[in-house]
């Protein structure tokens, strides 16, 4: 590298063929990383990689641990915001022209049917995986120590997911979303049920306020859909990444992912020198992000276990990555094989029978025969009440990051799989065998129908069960862990009914294959 | 004191034995004049609740005539009111050729016969509906001359109307080729159904085992006692000969089976 | 080990991606349409009489093919298969090459009309199941079969061109439709009796509007239509739809059906050169309106749909009896409880000068002759006899209730219309009975009950409304 050398173009020449190592040394800002420091560097150098730590506990990469299902739910997202971005080029949220642009997209853009069920399918998956990333965090205990809040940041997304799916379903304007958004603004309505007994609907008529201002109008309509429209590509993303952005940083924050406190213990045969300090406050904190463990080599580390972790570059970006591709050939693949439904276009004089809302939505729907105020609003608030608060009803500072906490903890979980199941399954054989009170006293007070009817006691036995646990036990951490069992068992077999078992006019059938044929 | 008791017997016994052909002498004048009235009464029944339709004579010429029907296919079917003057009867538990029986005549009566518009005359007391039978027996000859026959004894079998009886019943149906005239799927469709005449050249429809009950009731037993009398005087044959008792109660599960009475139980 | 099996996993999701980008790439660039224009490429290549049209042959260019109308607010990507239906060389080629039949075209450019407006289908679809609208493809408006496809010329012709010129299975579908009676129960255009459904729009009504249970074959509306021509309780099981019709009758009918749409073509697009009306006399409403149910009226029918007599209106020993008021008021107010409608217009739609009409018509054959008077206001009518009269003389007809109906050949007595009309009329009916019908004559003539024996049944008969 003489002096002697460095003509215009033998520099432009070398810079040329350096292209590459420039290039990523100018995007990882350091180069490739070759040492530990360098690739903590990595890390910290950059605007994404930054949420991560620069350092990784095993405990985290351990696949059995998490299962990826947090990760796969936001690629999900990901997925979906980029598939959602290119059939909005088509899409035109009018009456008159929504159902022709979906059928445009399915037909003669190249791929848009592809892209269409790619975002169909990944948005329903997200609903899947949200819930089966909430049930790892209940079962290894992980909303504990600071993640309180991030628990409940977590039922807004879950929230917000079945929005977004719901919304996204009215947008083609076909049967199928106009009689959805029937039933769904006919459950904002429900409260009338309630005002209605008490005689003040005229002065005071919150359900119907509430359908009117979703509706915007009504009945279905431009506006309707210009509303749904707003919702599903502003205002909900917009909730949506806000609160994710939350709920990384404050991952990030607590310390990353849970992990148990004998870890090391467990997987080094070491143990630490001091256990943590459990020192005042009603939360005890435990951060990891000392400059401490960047050393190797036993420390005086604020939390624990500096041994077992690795650097996140390339440990932890791997894993990502595989996840994220592995979430992105699943869908792909299922959006190859299996269509995006589109029935015929929204007609407000033929009722779909039986009209149902999405999938999702069934196990409401099925509580909504009982009684719309309770089966629509009543009891899925109480059900978010009841998660929103597992993390401040259970304190216990124990068993942390394992599955199920313990052997206990194991019992209880299959114990109520088992009564939950027995207990809804046996509430809907009762229904539909015997019906309720409406069909014993016809001319009974609806009061009484809102007050006592399957869902109310549903959740009453679901409550009650898990109280009995709690004093069986004595320990408040199995009572979470057997109502969040029986809040999912509930939630699948309900929309399974929902679903599979319930014909037109909501009755009964074992399968499809045994309704009347239209 | 014995043999005055055996003296006393045997007077009496003499007495008796001359008595005897004198007292049924008086008896049968007795009954004659008894059967004269009864007639004689049955005869005021018949002309203020038969005579409209079956006519004066008996011969099915009342002033109603003839009564249309249509059925359900659009087809108009005439029907004529029974003709009494040839004392042939459909609904018979005799075998066929012969007279009906006393109670056949009055099954009739009281049940009435349903889409032909005879009316069931149950509410009218027994006497008069006895009365009417025997002035209708009045109207033919044959009930003089010929000799009544016995009725055709029915016991069902335990079989009856299982699946088994069902399926043999339905080789026997195609077999006999009932199809030609009820139609395959006993409908009353069959190829021959279009041109079917009654003994008195009137058209007739076979039944058909979708509409409902037959005529004299569907019963197994009254099921089975069609295919053994037959129905005189329509193209319906008896199958007393031509088929054995065990086939024609298999017949009896297949026709139970199309007229859906079997899916109830 | 956990590096090791993120890495596979990487591995094998990058190769299932891959592979999956590559089918789904190839199924994109290979649709159904191109198969076809290919074909249709290739055999006007290789049929090619000389140089110059192989030239224009190998110049077209495959890809999608669509006719925007903006008024018919269509886009018909038919032709992106059916490429050779304006080329007279493919008049003998298999579908989907095929030439249009006939000389339509030359009338009806497709560049004007497209092809969705007669044929039906989903103009937007690109493959063949979805654009032709079969079964399960959620589309209202499959492709019409050609025996019906004369119903969409009505959108723009009138009758009597389509008549004369290539329309005369439905101008006679048409013809039919007046002469077997079908608005006696079924309005259309707020004319018709009301025991059916109306049929306006039927022929443009969704799928999901008629019970397809027990259609034979694919479940469509034409189907529908067809089958519950040929037998209506085949398809709905409690109609009382009182039709009887040959299959042609019915493909006739089923063709006219299709006419009833409710979308209207642009002014620009009709084209109607007759605007005569067909002649409505006393004997053309009677068939629209009457026909279905009392056919010539000449003899009275005990009916197996209905479940009741229908009596005989145009016998002579009927309406001589009956003056042209009577008769009015039954026809305006129809006959409660019995399938008879009120044809007023502000029920059925007639209008006074209809129903005179039909009046005139009904009392055509009416005798000179009145009939001998009763003179029911001379008696002094005694109900209770009466009702021992009717117990073993009417009775058995018209019911112990005298409600008639379902196994009895009387009428129903109770209906307002027997009620309310004039005892003489009821006393003079039952004195002289129906000549054509099953009633009677109980007077002199015939059962010899003397007159007042009949005005007592008349009188117990008046009081039937009153009774449970």
């Amino acid at each position: 590298m003489s002096n002697s050398t460095q003509t215009g173009l033998g520099k432009y020449k070398e810079n040329l063929l350096s292209i590459k190592k420039s290039f990523l040394g100018s995007f990882l800002r350091s180069g490739m990383p070759t040492s530990d420091k360098s690739r903590t560097a990595v890390v910290v150098n950059n605007f994404f990689l930054h949420l991560h730590g620069a350092k990784t506990h095993t405990n985290t990469l351990k696949p059995s641990y998490t299962l990826g299902l947090g990760l796969i739910s936001f690629f999900l997202l990901v997925i979906a915001f980029i598939s959602g971005g290119f059939l909005m080029v088509y899409y035109s949220p009018s009456i008159g022209t929504a159902f022709n642009a979906v059928k445009d997209i399915n037909f003669v853009v190249i791929s848009g049917k592809l892209m269409r069920n790619i975002h169909k399918w990944s948005g329903e998956a997200m609903i899947i995986f949200v819930l089966l990333h909430m049930a790892r965090v209940v079962y290894t205990n992980s909303y504990k120590r600071g993640r309180e809040f991030n628990w409940v940041i977590g039922v807004v997304l879950l929230i917000l997911t079945f929005v977004l799916n719901l919304t996204g379903y009215m947008l083609p304007w076909d049967q199928l979303s106009y009689w959805a958004l029937v039933i769904v603004s006919n459950i904002a309505a429900a409260p009338k049920e309630l005002t209605d007994i008490f005689g003040i609907t005229q002065y005071f008529d919150i359900g119907g306020a509430t359908k009117e201002v979703l509706l915007g109008g009504t009945a279905p309509g431009q506006n309707s859909l210009t509303r749904v429209y707003l919702l599903h590509i502003i205002l909900l993303p917009l909730g949506i990444c806000t609160a994710l952005g939350v709920h990384f940083w404050r991952v990030r924050k607590d310390g990353g992912l849970s992990k148990p406190d004998i870890v090391g213990d467990r997987e080094t045969g070491v143990a630490f020198i001091s256990p943590p300090q459990k020192t005042g406050g009603i939360f005890p904190t435990h951060k990891t992000y000392g400059l401490m463990e960047l050393a190797r080599g036993r420390t005086p580390a604020v939390d624990n276990d500096v041994e077992n972790t690795v650097t996140s570059w390339p440990n932890l970006f791997v894993a990502e990555i595989a996840v994220f591709i592995f979430t992105l050939a699943g869908v792909i693949a299922y959006s190859y094989f299996i269509d995006a439904p589109l029935k015929e276009f929204a007609n407000a004089a033929i009722p779909e029978n039986p009209a149902k809302a999405p999938w999702y939505f069934l196990g409401l729907q099925e509580l909504v025969s009982y009684s719309a105020f309770m089966g629509g609003q009543g009891l899925p608030g109480l059900a978010i009440a009841g998660l929103l608060l597992i993390p401040y009803l259970d304190r216990e500072q124990e068993h942390f990051g394992i599955w199920f906490s313990n052997r206990q903890g194991r019992m209880v979980a299959i114990e109520s799989f088992i009564v939950g199941a027995a207990a809804v399954i046996g509430s809907l054989a009762f229904v539909i065998n015997f019906g309720w009170f409406r069909n014993w006293w016809p001319k009974i007070h609806q009061l009484w129908i809102i007050a006592i009817n399957p869902g109310n006691l549903l959740l009453g036995f679901v409550v009650a069960y898990s109280l009995f646990v709690i004093k069986r036990t004595g320990s408040t951490r199995m009572g979470a862990i057997s109502l969040f069992t029986m809040f999912l068992v509930c939630y699948v077999i309900l929309t399974y009914t929902g679903t599979v078992l319930r014909g037109p006019n909501w009755e009964f059938y074992w399968s499809a294959s045994q309704w009347p044929i239209h | 004191m014995i043999p005055s008791i055996t003296k006393c017997k045997r007077v009496l016994l003499i007495v008796c034995l001359f008595l005897f052909p004198l007292t049924s002498v008086v008896l049968a004048q007795e009954n004659d004049d008894e059967y004269a009235a009864l007639v004689e009464s049955g005869k005021k029944v018949y002309e203020v609740r038969c005579l409209l339709c079956h006519g004066s004579k008996g011969d099915g010429n009342g002033p109603v005539g003839i009564i249309r029907r249509a059925e359900r296919n659009g087809r108009v079917l005439e029907i004529v009111p029974r003709d009494l003057t040839m004392a042939v009867f459909r609904f018979r538990t005799t075998p066929t050729g012969c007279l009906a029986d006393d109670q056949d005549i009055l099954n009739i009566i009281n049940n009435g016969v349903p889409r032909s518009f005879m009316p069931a005359h149950e509410k009218i007391p027994i006497q008069e509906r006895e009365a009417v039978k025997e002035y209708i027996k009045t109207f033919s000859y044959r009930w003089e001359e010929e000799d009544p026959c016995e009725p055709i004894a029915v016991v069902k079998p335990e079989w009856v109307g299982s699946s088994k009886s069902v399926d043999k019943g339905k080789i026997i149906f195609k077999e006999m080729k009932c199809g030609e005239c009820h139609g395959y799927e006993g409908k009353g469709d069959g190829p021959k159904s279009n041109d079917l005449k009654d003994d008195w050249g009137k058209q007739i429809l076979p039944f058909n085992f979708s509409t409902g009950d037959l005529k004299r009731g569907s019963t197994p037993e009254n099921v089975y006692i069609t295919f053994t009398s037959g129905l005189d005087g329509t193209g319906m044959p008896s199958y007393e000969d031509s088929l054995n008792e065990e086939d024609r109660w298999h017949l009896v599960s297949f026709t139970l089976k199309l007229m859906g009475k079997l899916d109830k139980k | 080990m956990q590096s090791r099996f993120y890495l596979s996993l990487l591995l094998i999701s990058s190769l299932v991606l891959i592979a999956f980008m590559g089918i789904a790439f190839n199924r994109e660039m290979n649709p159904e349409w191109k198969k076809y224009q290919t074909e249709y490429k290739d055999f006007l290549v290789k049929n090619a009489k000389d140089a110059s049209t192989r030239q224009r042959a190998e110049r077209i260019q495959i890809g999608m093919q669509q006719i925007y109308i903006k008024s018919l607010e269509r886009s018909d990507r038919c032709m992106s298969c059916h490429r050779g239906v304006e080329n007279p060389l493919m008049a003998e080629a298999e579908q989907p090459h095929r030439q249009h039949s006939g000389n339509y075209l030359e009338n009806h450019p497709i560049a004007k009309f497209g092809c969705t407006v007669c044929h039906r289908g989903q103009d937007r679809a690109t493959n063949m199941r979805e654009a032709h609208g079969e079964e399960h493809t959620h589309w209202d408006f499959p492709i019409i079969p050609s025996k019906y496809i004369q119903g969409s010329c009505a959108q723009c012709h009138d009758y009597e061109m389509l008549r004369q010129e290539g329309g005369e299975k439905v101008a006679r579908g048409e013809e039919l439709f007046r002469q077997k009676g079908c608005q006696g129960c079924h309005k259309i255009g707020g004319k018709g009796g009301d025991l059916g459904k109306d049929i306006a729009g039927i022929g443009s009504r969704p799928f999901a509007y008629f019970s397809m249970k027990h259609v034979v074959g694919d479940h469509n509306l034409y189907n529908w239509v067809k089958q519950h021509f040929d037998d209506p309780r085949a398809i709905v099981p409690e109609s009382e739809m009182r039709v009887f019709l040959t299959d042609e009758e019915a493909e006739l009918l089923t063709t006219y059906m299709m006419t009833f749409v409710t979308a209207e073509m642009p002014r620009n697009y009709t084209l109607i050169k007759n605007v005569i009306q067909p002649k409505i006399d006393g004997e053309s409403l009677y068939k629209m309106y009457c026909i279905a149910c009392h056919s010539d009226g000449r003899v009275s029918l005990y009916d197996e749909i209905f479940k009741r007599t229908i009596p005989a209106i145009r016998n002579p020993a009927f309406t001589r009896s009956i003056d042209d008021e009577h008769l009015r008021t039954i026809i305006k107010e129809g006959r409660k409880g019995t399938q008879m409608t009120a044809w007023k217009v502000s029920a059925a739609g007639l209008t006074d000068a209809d129903i005179n009409k039909i009046i005139m018509y009904i009392t055509m054959n009416r005798p000179e002759k009145k009939p001998e008077p009763f003179g029911f206001l001379k008696y002094k009518a005694d109900v209770r006899h009466g009702e021992e009269l009717y117990n073993i003389r009417c009775e058995f007809c018209h019911g112990a209730e005298g409600k008639g109906g379902e196994g009895f050949l009387g009428i129903n007595l109770r209906n307002p219309a027997v009620q309310k009309a004039d005892p003489e009329f009821l006393a003079i009916t039952v004195r002289d009975g129906r000549e054509g019908t099953p009633m009677v004559s109980f007077g002199m003539k015939g059962l010899k009950l003397d007159n007042q024996d009949i005005a007592d049944m008349v009188a117990y008969v008046k009081t039937l409304s009153q009774k449970k």
